[in-house]
C-alpha cells in the first residue's frame, strides 16, 4: 500500500488558498443577464394584488415574472408540495413571488422593489405544537391533492407532513410492571448550515436543451428536479459543477436553478442568480427543530423494560426530504442499548417557517442528544455510574434494530468505550468546584450512524503517459473525498502515486449518475466504483503487458509505474509503453464501475410508511468532553474533547481528522452557541453577529482515535467518516454541563441564561 | 451619495459645516459601512478623516490626551497606554477582531452612541472629557455628558470630536475591565464593566470608580456603586453590597444578545470580578 493510508496532499487546495480556485459565485459567460426574486415579505398571508407593470418600466430590465407567467405545478422529492412561485398564498417569509431579469443585479433589485404587493396577513402557523394542536389552520389547506413524487405511500394528512408509528404493542404491560418510570421531554433548534458561498445558478438555454452551472453537492438531483419543475426529459438537462464553498446539506436540493433555467429560456440569454447572505439565512434548508419524549421503564435491577419515544419535528412550509427522515428515530432507539420493546411515534408539521432539510447527520444530533441524556438520567435514577450503567446496558453483536436489521459488528462500540478510558480515564476526570471557581463536569455518549447507500458510478480512463483520469459525477464538497480518496483508490489500485490521477470535476453530460455528497457516502460509494473501474483497467493492462512481455499475466507485477515479471525485474515494461501500445493496437483502455450499497436484511413489516428503511454499512462512535462552568456568566468552555470513531479504513488520515474537528466543532456550535430562534414565524437572528457560530478561539482541540474494521464491501475497506462527527457532539456536552452543575440540562443550545436558570433552582 | 476625503482638520471642519446633518463621518468605518449596507442610514455625503495625521497623535501631560483617530490595534500596543491606562488598552484588546481593531478608532467607537461601546467605560472611570471643534471653536465635556441616549451623542451635526482627555490611574490604585461576551472574541458586550480603585493605608478601598456598557442606553457611570466600594477591604466577598448597589442603580437592556433578567444576574458577579482584578494591580 502507497497511496491508500497517507495523508496525500488534496489536488484543490492550492488553488483554494490562493484565491485561484473559481467557485460557482464567480462564474460568467458572454451575454449573461441577472436575475433576482421578490421574496415574502410575511411568513402567511392571501396575495390579493401583484402588479409588475412599474417593475418591467425600470432602467435595464428584460423580463418580470410571475406564478401566472410560467408552469408553476407543485413538485417535490417526496411530495408535490412546492410551486415555483407563491400565486395565491404565501407559506413563508422568504418565499419567490417573482422574478425580475436586468443587466446588473442591482438594476434588477431595484426593479424587484417596485412591483407592487399587496398581501392580506393572516397569522401563521408558528410551530409544530401549534400545527398538530386540534383545530389549526391547515398550512395547505389542499395537501389532499398533492401528489406523492416518490412513488410509495406513507401516512400523513392535514399539518402532519409524514408520520410513522411503530407499536409492538406490548409496552404498557412493562411500563405497569416497571420499578422506576424515567420520562424526559428534550427540545432542540433548528440550525443553519452556514456554508461561505451562496446559492447560486447559471443557466443556458440552447437548442432545446438547458445547460446549468452549479457549485452544487448534487448535480443529478438538480437535473431530475429540474425535470420535474421544468416538465421536460430528463436528457434535456445538462448541469455542470464547480468548486463548493460549502453546503453541510444546504445544497442537496434545488435552490436558484428553476428561476435562473425558465428566464434562460424565456429572455434567450444565459441568466446568473447569486442569493445575498440574508436571503441564505432567511431560507437555507435547516436542521429542524424538534421536540423528544422519551419515557423508560426500568426493572429494579436497571434493565430497561420498555420505552415510549415521541419525536416531533418542524418541516416548516414544504416536506422536501422530511417523509424520508420520520423513519430515523427507528435506528437510534432501541439500537445499541437493550432496551426492551419500543414504541416510536414520530411525526413531521407543517409550518409557515422556512422549509427545513438535510444538514449533517440528519435528526442524528437531537435523536442523540435526547437518547443519552436520558440515559444519563435513568443512571441517575438508579444511582449507576453513567459509564458504568452504558456499558451494562451494551447490546451484543447481532442485535436486531427496530427495523429487524442486525449489527453484527456492534462490539465495536465496547473497543471504543474502551479506547477512550484508555486515552482518559473517566475516574480521575476531577468533576466539581476547582480552585479558580469553576464548575467541572465530564459527559459520555455512544451512537451509531450510517453510510448513505446511493448508487454512484465511474469510468476510469488509462492515459498514454501512463497516468488515469477518474471520470465522475461525485463531487467534493470540501471533505476532500473526491479530491484526495478518490484518487488515491484509483492510484493504489494501479500501483500510481495520487498524483498521477485526475479527475473530473462533474458534469451530467459525461459521467455516469451519481447521488452526490451526502452522508459520507462519497469515499464507500463512490470510491467503490473508482476501485471496480480501476481493477477493469488494471486487468487490462496485465493482459496487454503479458503479450507484450510473452509472460502469463498472473506472473506480473505492477510496480512505481512498471510492470515486470516476478522475479525477473529486467523483463519489464513501463505502463505508459502498455497504454501507448494498447491504445494504437486495439484501443484505449478504459474501466467502468457502478456501486450501490444492497440493503441489509431486515423486516419490511416491521411498519407501514417506511421511506428509509434500513441502516446500511453502520459505524460505531464514542465522545467524551470535559467542561468548565462559570457560576458567574453561567458560560460553558470546553476543556477536552476525545472521541473513537470506527471508520472501516482510514483512506486518508489528515482528511479524516480534518472532517472530525470540522464535525465537532459544527456540533459544539449546535451545542452552545448557534441561535436561529423563531417568534411568530419569523428567524429572530437575522445576521450573523447575533447568529453566533463558535470561533477558532472558542474550539478545544479534538483527540480523536480512529479504530479500523475493514467493511469486505468498502473500497479497502473504507466505510464513511465525515459525517458523524457531529452527530454525539450535543449529547455528550449536554450531559458534561447537566454533570457540572448538579441539574439536568434538556435544551439547546445550552445559553448561559438557561445555565444560570439550572443553578439557581 | 457623495464621498469627500479631508486631508485636514480644517477641510474636515468645512465639509461638516456644508453637509450638516446630512454628511456622514467616517474614520475607521466599521459600524458606519455596516449601518449604510444594511440601509440603517442613507448619508448625502461621507467625510473621510482617515487620514487627518494630528489627530492619530497620543500626547502626556499629567493627563493623556489621545487625539480621536487613534485605532484600537494602537491603544492596544501603546506602552503609555499600556502602564497610564491598563483598562483603555485591555478594552481596545477586546474590540471586535483584528481587522476592526486596526480600522476602528476611539472617536468613532464614541461617537457612533452605541451602549456597547467597549472604550466607554475604561474612559468613563479615567474622567475622560471630549473636545468638540467646530468652524465656530471647540468646546471640552465630560464624556459622562456626551452620552446622551441610544445613538444619541452631544455632538452636533458641524462638529468632529477631535480630542480626549483623561486622568492616568494614580498611585496605589488599580483599573481593570471586564466584559462578557458569547465567544472568546468577535463580539458585541453583553456586558461590559469598568472599575478603577484606589486603596488607603489602611488597605481598605479609599475611592472608586465604576462604569459599565451594553448595561442601559448608553455607557455611563454607577457612583452609587462607587459610594458603596469606598471603605471596604478589598478581599472576595466583601462586595455584596456594592453588588446590590449596582443592580438597583441600573435598569438593564433587554436585546437579541440577553435578557435584562440575565445582564442583572452577572451584574454582582463581574463588578467582584473586576474589584479583584484592579487589587492585583496594585502595588504596595
Amino acid at each position: 500500500m502507497t497511496a491508500v493510508g497517507t495523508s496525500v496532499v488534496r489536488s484543490d487546495g492550492e488553488a483554494k488558498v490562493r484565491g485561484d480556485a473559481i467557485f460557482g459565485v464567480d462564474l460568467a459567460v458572454h451575454g449573461m443577464l441577472h436575475a433576482r426574486l421578490l421574496r415574502a415579505p410575511v411568513p402567511a398571508g392571501f396575495i390579493r394584488r401583484i402588479d409588475t407593470s412599474r417593475a418591467a418600466a425600470s432602467p435595464g430590465v428584460h423580463d418580470v415574472v410571475t406564478g401566472a407567467d410560467v408552469r408553476n405545478d407543485r413538485t417535490g422529492i417526496v411530495v408535490s408540495d412546492s410551486p415555483l412561485f407563491a400565486a395565491d398564498y404565501i407559506t413563508y417569509e422568504g418565499e419567490p413571488i417573482a422574478a425580475v431579469v436586468a443587466d446588473t443585479p442591482e438594476l434588477a433589485e431595484a426593479a424587484i422593489r417596485k412591483i407592487e404587493l399587496e398581501i392580506d396577513e393572516t397569522a401563521p402557523v408558528a410551530t409544530p405544537e401549534q400545527a398538530l394542536s386540534p383545530g389549526s389552520r391547515l398550512v395547505h389547506p389542499a395537501w389532499a391533492e398533492f401528489d406523492i413524487a416518490g412513488g410509495a405511500e406513507f401516512a400523513r394528512g392535514g399539518n402532519i407532513a409524514a408520520e410513522i408509528l411503530s407499536d409492538p404493542g406490548d409496552i404498557d404491560a412493562a411500563f405497569a410492571g416497571a420499578d422506576h418510570v424515567v420520562e424526559d421531554s428534550y427540545r432542540a433548534p433548528r440550525q443553519y448550515q452556514a456554508y461561505l458561498e451562496p446559492k447560486m445558478a447559471l443557466a443556458t438555454y440552447e437548442a432545446g436543451r438547458y445547460t446549468i452551472q452549479v457549485s452544487h453537492q448534487y448535480p443529478f438531483r438538480i437535473r431530475d428536479r429540474l425535470a420535474q419543475v421544468l416538465d421536460v426529459p430528463k436528457s434535456a438537462i445538462r448541469v455542470v459543477g464547480h468548486h463548493i464553498g460549502g453546503g453541510f446539506g444546504a445544497k442537496l436540493d434545488l435552490g436558484l436553478e428553476p428561476y435562473a433555467a425558465v428566464l434562460a429560456r424565456r429572455t434567450g440569454r444565459p441568466i446568473k442568480m447569486v442569493n445575498t447572505a440574508s436571503e441564505e439565512r432567511l431560507t437555507a434548508p435547516c436542521r429542524d427543530n424538534a421536540t423528544v419524549k422519551i419515557r423508560s421503564a426500568v426493572g429494579r435491577d436497571g434493565t430497561i423494560l420498555a420505552q415510549d419515544v415521541d419525536v416531533v419535528y418542524d418541516s416548516g412550509a414544504y416536506a422536501n426530504n422530511g417523509p424520508a427522515l420520520v423513519s430515523i428515530p427507528m435506528f437510534m432507539y432501541g439500537s445499541i442499548y437493550r432496551v426492551g420493546t419500543v414504541r416510536i411515534r414520530s411525526r413531521m408539521a407543517y409550518t409557515n417557517t422556512a422549509p427545513t432539510g438535510a444538514f449533517r447527520g440528519v435528526s442524528g444530533p437531537y435523536l442523540v442528544f435526547a437518547a443519552e441524556r436520558h440515559m444519563d438520567h435513568i443512571a441517575n435514577e438508579l444511582g449507576r455510574d453513567r459509564r458504568e450503567y452504558r456499558l451494562a446496558s451494551l447490546a451484543a453483536d447481532g442485535h436486531k434494530m427496530r427495523n429487524g436489521q442486525a449489527l453484527e459488528q456492534l462490539s465495536i462500540l465496547r473497543e471504543a468505550f474502551d479506547l477512550v478510558e484508555e486515552h482518559v480515564p473517566w475516574a480521575g476526570s476531577g468533576q466539581g468546584q476547582q480552585s479558580n471557581g469553576k464548575l467541572r463536569g465530564i459527559g459520555i455518549a455512544a451512537a451509531v450512524w450510517l453510510t448513505n447507500p446511493a448508487p454512484g458510478q465511474a469510468t476510469v480512463k488509462l492515459n498514454e503517459d501512463g497516468t488515469l483520469t477518474v471520470v465522475t459525477a461525485a463531487t467534493d464538497s470540501g471533505s476532500g473525498a473526491v479530491f484526495t480518496g478518490l484518487r488515491q483508490i484509483a492510484a493504489e489500485c494501479l500501483g500510481l502515486a495520487a498524483d498521477q490521477v485526475t479527475i473530473t470535476m462533474p458534469d451530467t453530460d459525461v459521467a455516469g449518475f451519481d447521488a452526490g455528497s451526502q452522508g459520507s457516502r462519497t469515499t464507500h460509494v463512490a470510491g467503490r466504483a473508482v476501485l471496480d473501474a480501476t481493477t477493469e483497467v488494471r486487468k487490462r493492462v496485465l493482459e496487454k503487458a503479458a503479450s507484450m512481455l510473452e509472460a502469463a499475466s498472473e506472473d506480473l507485477v505492477i510496480e512505481d509505474g512498471d510492470i515486470h515479471v516476478a522475479g525477473v525485474p529486467d523483463m519489464r515494461v513501463s505502463i505508459s509503453q502498455v497504454a501507448m501500445a494498447a491504445t494504437f493496437g486495439q484501443g484505449p483502455i478504459v474501466g467502468t464501475g457502478s456501486y450501490t450499497t444492497p440493503p441489509p436484511p431486515h423486516d419490511p413489516a416491521c411498519t407501514t410508511g417506511m421511506l428509509f428503511s434500513t441502516w446500511p454499512t453502520p459505524t460505531y462512535h464514542v465522545h467524551y468532553a470535559e467542561v468548565e462552568v462559570d457560576p458567574v456568566t453561567g458560560q460553558v468552555s470546553v476543556e477536552r474533547y476525545v472521541i473513537a470513531q470506527e471508520v472501516g479504513r482510514a483512506i486518508n488520515p489528515d482528511a479524516i481528522m480534518g472532517q472530525v474537528q470540522g464535525g465537532v466543532a459544527q456540533g459544539l456550535g449546535y451545542a452552545l452557541w448557534e441561535r436561529m430562534d423563531i417568534e411568530d414565524a419569523r428567524y429572530v437572528q437575522r445576521n450573523f453577529e447575533t447568529h453566533g457560530l463558535p470561533l477558532a478561539c472558542d474550539m478545544p482541540e479534538v483527540e480523536a482515535i480512529l479504530m479500523e474494521h475493514p467493511e469486505a464491501a468498502g473500497p479497502y475497506g473504507a466505510k464513511g467518516a465525515a459525517e458523524p462527527p457531529i452527530v454525539p457532539v450535543a449529547a455528550v456536552i449536554a450531559n458534561a454541563v447537566s454533570d457540572a452543575i448538579g441539574a439536568p440540562i434538556d435544551t439547546i443550545p445550552i445559553t448561559p441564561e438557561a445555565v444560570l436558570e439550572a443553578l439557581e433552582r | 451619495m457623495q464621498f469627500c476625503r479631508a486631508h485636514s482638520l480644517d477641510e474636515a471642519l468645512e465639509l461638516l459645516g456644508q453637509w450638516g446633518g446630512d454628511g456622514c463621518l467616517l474614520a475607521g468605518g466599521t459600524d458606519v459601512m455596516v449601518q449604510y449596507n444594511s440601509g440603517a442610514i442613507t448619508p448625502g455625503a461621507f467625510i473621510h478623516i482617515e487620514g487627518i495625521e494630528p489627530l492619530s497623535a497620543i500626547s502626556i501631560n499629567g493627563r493623556t490626551t489621545l487625539g480621536a483617530l487613534n485605532t484600537h490595534a494602537k491603544l492596544a500596543a501603546d506602552g503609555d497606554i499600556a502602564s497610564r491606562h491598563p483598562a483603555v488598552a485591555r478594552a481596545a484588546r477586546l474590540v471586535g477582531g483584528w481587522q476592526t481593531q486596526t480600522v476602528g478608532t476611539v472617536g468613532g467607537n464614541l461617537c457612533n452612541g452605541s451602549p456597547a461601546a467597549d472604550l466607554a467605560p475604561p474612559l468613563l472611570i479615567a474622567d475622560a472629557h471630549v473636545t468638540l471643534t467646530s468652524l465656530n471653536g471647540e468646546r471640552r465635556l465630560p464624556l459622562d455628558d456626551f452620552f446622551i441616549d441610544r445613538r444619541a451623542t452631544a455632538r452636533r451635526p458641524d462638529e468632529l470630536l477631535t480630542l480626549i482627555d483623561l486622568d492616568p490611574v494614580p498611585p496605589r490604585g488599580g483599573e481593570h475591565y471586564v466584559k462578557l461576551g458569547r465567544r472568546g472574541a468577535m463580539d458585541v458586550a453583553i456586558v461590559g464593566l469598568a472599575a478603577r480603585l484606589g486603596l488607603g493605608d489602611d488597605g481598605n478601598i479609599a475611592f472608586a470608580r465604576v462604569a459599565v456598557c451594553s448595561v442601559t442606553a448608553t455607557p455611563r457611570r454607577i457612583r452609587e456603586v462607587e459610594a458603596a466600594l469606598v471603605g471596604v477591604p478589598l478581599e472576595a466577598g466583601a462586595f455584596a453590597a456594592a453588588g446590590q448597589a449596582l443592580v438597583a442603580a441600573v435598569s438593564p437592556i433587554d436585546d437579541a444578545r440577553a435578557t435584562a433578567s440575565y445582564r442583572r444576574r452577572v451584574l454582582p458577579g463581574l463588578l467582584e470580578r473586576a474589584v479583584l482584578r484592579c487589587g492585583e494591580d496594585i502595588r504596595p
